[in-house]
């Protein structure tokens, strides 16, 4: 009797359950599973965004294309480079910073909002204001001469391919740094300040307590952002997009978003495109998975 | 008959003469931004909306950047606009794809095509000729030349009318004379050029060393190394890496032109720029410390070409319902109606024989040094490609200008990317 009783509430409980989940589940089936099945089933077409006759079917032979492509591959080296350039600076920073702004007793409000202020700029906004920054008369090469002692030497930000991946990054890492320190900062008042309190009592230092016991706690923030960033520069546009209509070199960064976007928009490949998509939605399922995996490796971390 | 039946046949009557009676026509008319061109459409959308009340016209600007993804992904979705317009470049995928309506001549306000044809300059509607019809309207036929800032020609100690530069090497010996650096960075330039529009601007310097982009048959991409490498060699002359005159990371010349700020002397324009001038800085307008000299050639050229026209044509959209359509095209003509007023207020040239053996356009300043030009240019490279094509040049010219590769590299990337696009046509 007990038993059907609970089941019961139980049962109701999970209705309701459904109730509240239903409006998102509902969002993203028509927002992001919809476009991700859509994309799938164009990718096997020869579709052309202007005809309006009916697309061919070629099966995988855009895959095929993409997978021998020069330019493909190339994309896939400008992404990486940007990920790896920009996610773990992003990663050690933000952790840095969090602990920093947690050991202010003064300031620690007005530290959040100068770091998080970058973020809530629209990512085109923020690439139009450094591309005035980073203009051959701007102040990046004004501030670089005077720092490094020299006299009118163009560091060409956005001309060289090594100088314009690093400007891309540095506007990334600007715009984002302060959200992810936000995130850390929750992860970090998380952790019961008794823990602390018991490692002091037993003589750890400083550098022991962050190194011991802040660290380990805060794997799972930790596996939030670097997944979280991780994906948020494989997802970059559209700073590489400003920088390449205001001149700079499209190789060095060419991301496969933008790759996307001029396959799609400039030579109205929309099948390719797709391909070119869900190869990407791959990649970045392929690496959600590992970042997960390797987490688990350590164990759960309970506070108790 | 009953007065219920009576009563149906009556609302079955009524009804429909009603939504007629009242039905109103919408147009969407989407163009690039011209605030001079701004003031006079907006009127002649007044005017016409007054000669025909059941018209009601949305003009709507975008910037002349933003405009092609817009229309495309608007006509992607099968919701373009009714009228649109853009560098025909942009259009001609439009018309092989069957996009956009063929010219409704009676309602343009022709007998037929051989009248319509009649009223325009030879070959200037051949852009929008497909399968013996013609799909578009030109709102402006458009070449560039020189455009000149005679202070800074004379700050440098040279004479702007006699030292204006015939030669592109003459362009180098003169940006070097004009250029002012602070130790590498460049504070103001002799000249640069206008990166984006390489199938404008840039093709016709190959095309004057005797190379081509895509042979005559359509069919093979790269016409004569040697005239290609010559042009990629001077490109990456002229860049940071190399003369340091200039480059596409700066602020393009064009629009600092405008503002005689002493940071650029010359730069390459269409006719259109002068109203721009007179709009933006009336006083250095009224002061004529500038002019416009032909677009220069290679001293070793073997053929005479000055930068290519291109056009901007009214297009209708073939989507729309056919009073739509009709409506449309009544506008349009109505609109180019004016091409005196278009010269005058936005400068720009509508190629009706009627306006250019007129005394407005004959006494427009500088119109001769542009009427030269264009008699010896031919129409931009367009294709339904011609986008990516034209990016693939902008890929070829940075690499040797921005990231050190060799004119060769550039070049057999070049043929490799033209030559794939080729053959994904045939």
């Amino acid at each position: 009797m007990r038993r059907i009783l609970k089941k019961g509430i139980e049962h109701k409980k999970a209705r309701w359950g459904w109730f509240f989940v239903l409006p998102s589940m509902a969002f993203f089936a028509v927002f992001s599973f919809y476009p991700i099945v859509n994309a799938l089933y164009t990718s096997l077409f020869r579709k052309r965004l202007l005809s309006l006759r009916p697309p061919t079917f070629i099966g995988l032979e855009n895959y095929e294309y993409l997978l021998k492509s020069p330019d493909f591959w190339n994309s896939i080296k400008a992404t990486f480079i940007f990920t790896l350039g920009t996610f773990i600076p992003i990663l050690v920073f933000s952790l840095l910073l969090a602990a920093f702004i947690m050991s202010r007793k003064r300031f620690q409000k007005f530290f959040q909002m100068a770091f998080y202020s970058p973020a809530v700029l629209s990512s085109v906004v923020a690439a139009a204001i450094w591309l005035l920054i980073l203009d051959p008369r701007g102040l990046a090469n004004m501030g670089a001469n005077f720092l490094l002692g020299t006299k009118g030497v163009d560091y060409k930000w956005l001309a060289s391919a090594n100088m314009v991946r690093f400007s891309t990054i540095l506007v990334y890492f600007w715009k984002y740094i302060g959200y992810f320190t936000i995130i850390y900062i929750t992860g970090l008042a998380s952790i019961p300040q008794s823990l602390h309190e018991a490692a002091k009592i037993d003589g750890a230092s400083g550098w022991k307590d962050f190194w011991h016991i802040t660290i380990p706690l805060l794997k799972p923030t930790t596996v939030l952002v670097s997944i979280m960033s991780m994906l948020q520069c494989l997802k970059t546009f559209s700073t590489q997009y400003l920088f390449t209509q205001s001149g700079a070199p499209l190789e060095p960064i060419n991301v496969i978003t933008l790759n996307i976007y001029n396959t799609a928009i400039r030579d109205h490949n929309i099948g390719r495109a797709s391909a070119m998509s869900i190869i990407l939605f791959i990649i970045m399922l392929f690496f959600t998975w590992l970042q997960f995996k390797a987490s688990r490796s350590g164990g759960e971390v309970d506070y108790m | 008959m009953n007065r219920r039946s009576f009563f149906v046949m009556f609302l079955c009557l009524v009804i429909p003469i009603s939504l007629l009676v009242g039905k109103t026509i919408e147009l969407q008319f989407w163009t690039h931004e011209d605030p001079n061109r701004t003031v006079i459409e907006n009127r002649y959308i007044e005017e016409f909306q007054k000669m025909y009340p059941d018209v009601v016209i949305k003009r709507v600007t975008q910037s002349s950047t933003k405009i092609q993804e817009l229309v495309l992904t608007a006509f992607a979705a099968n919701q373009g606009p009714d009228i649109f317009n853009m560098s025909i470049e942009d259009e001609y995928a439009y018309i092989v794809n069957q996009r956009v309506a063929s010219v409704n001549y009676e309602a343009a306000g022709y007998e037929n095509k051989e009248a319509l044809i009649n009223a325009y300059l030879p070959g200037t509607l051949d852009p929008v000729v497909f399968e013996g019809e013609i799909y578009g309207l030109p709102l402006e036929i458009t070449n560039w030349c020189i455009l000149l800032n005679k202070k800074v020609f004379k700050d440098a100690g040279l004479d702007p009318e006699k030292d204006y530069p015939k030669t592109w090497e003459e362009m180098v010996e003169v940006s070097e004379k004009l250029t002012i650096r602070e130790g590498q960075i460049i504070t103001r330039r002799g000249f640069d050029f206008r990166y984006p529009y390489y199938l404008v601007a840039f093709i016709p310097m190959v095309e004057q060393l005797g190379g081509k982009l895509i042979s005559d048959d359509g069919k093979t991409a790269i016409v004569n190394d040697e005239a290609w490498l010559k042009f990629l060699d001077f490109m990456a002359a002229w860049g940071p890496n190399g003369l340091n005159l200039g480059s596409p990371t700066y602020k393009n010349a064009r629009s600092l032109f405008n503002m005689d700020n002493n940071d650029i002397g010359m730069c390459t324009t269409g006719l259109y720029q002068l109203a721009r001038i007179k709009a933006d800085n009336p006083a250095f307008y009224d002061s004529r410390e500038w002019m416009v000299v032909p677009f220069p050639q290679f001293e070793n050229a073997v053929n005479y070409v000055p930068a290519h026209y291109y056009g901007h044509y009214y297009m209708v959209n073939v989507q729309k319902p056919k009073e739509n359509q009709e409506m449309a095209w009544k506008f349009i003509a109505f609109m180019l109606s004016h091409p005196e007023e278009y010269l005058d207020k936005v400068a720009i040239i509508q190629p009706t024989n009627e306006l250019l053996e007129s005394d407005t356009f004959k006494n427009y300043p500088y119109s001769d040094v542009f009427i030269s030009d264009l008699e010896k240019s031919t129409v931009v490279y367009f294709s339904e490609y011609s986008a990516k094509i034209q990016s693939l040049v902008k890929e070829a010219v940075e690499s040797v200008m921005l990231s050190n590769a060799s004119s060769r590299d550039a070049l057999n990337a070049l043929r490799r990317k033209v030559q794939e696009v080729l053959d994904d046509q045939y």
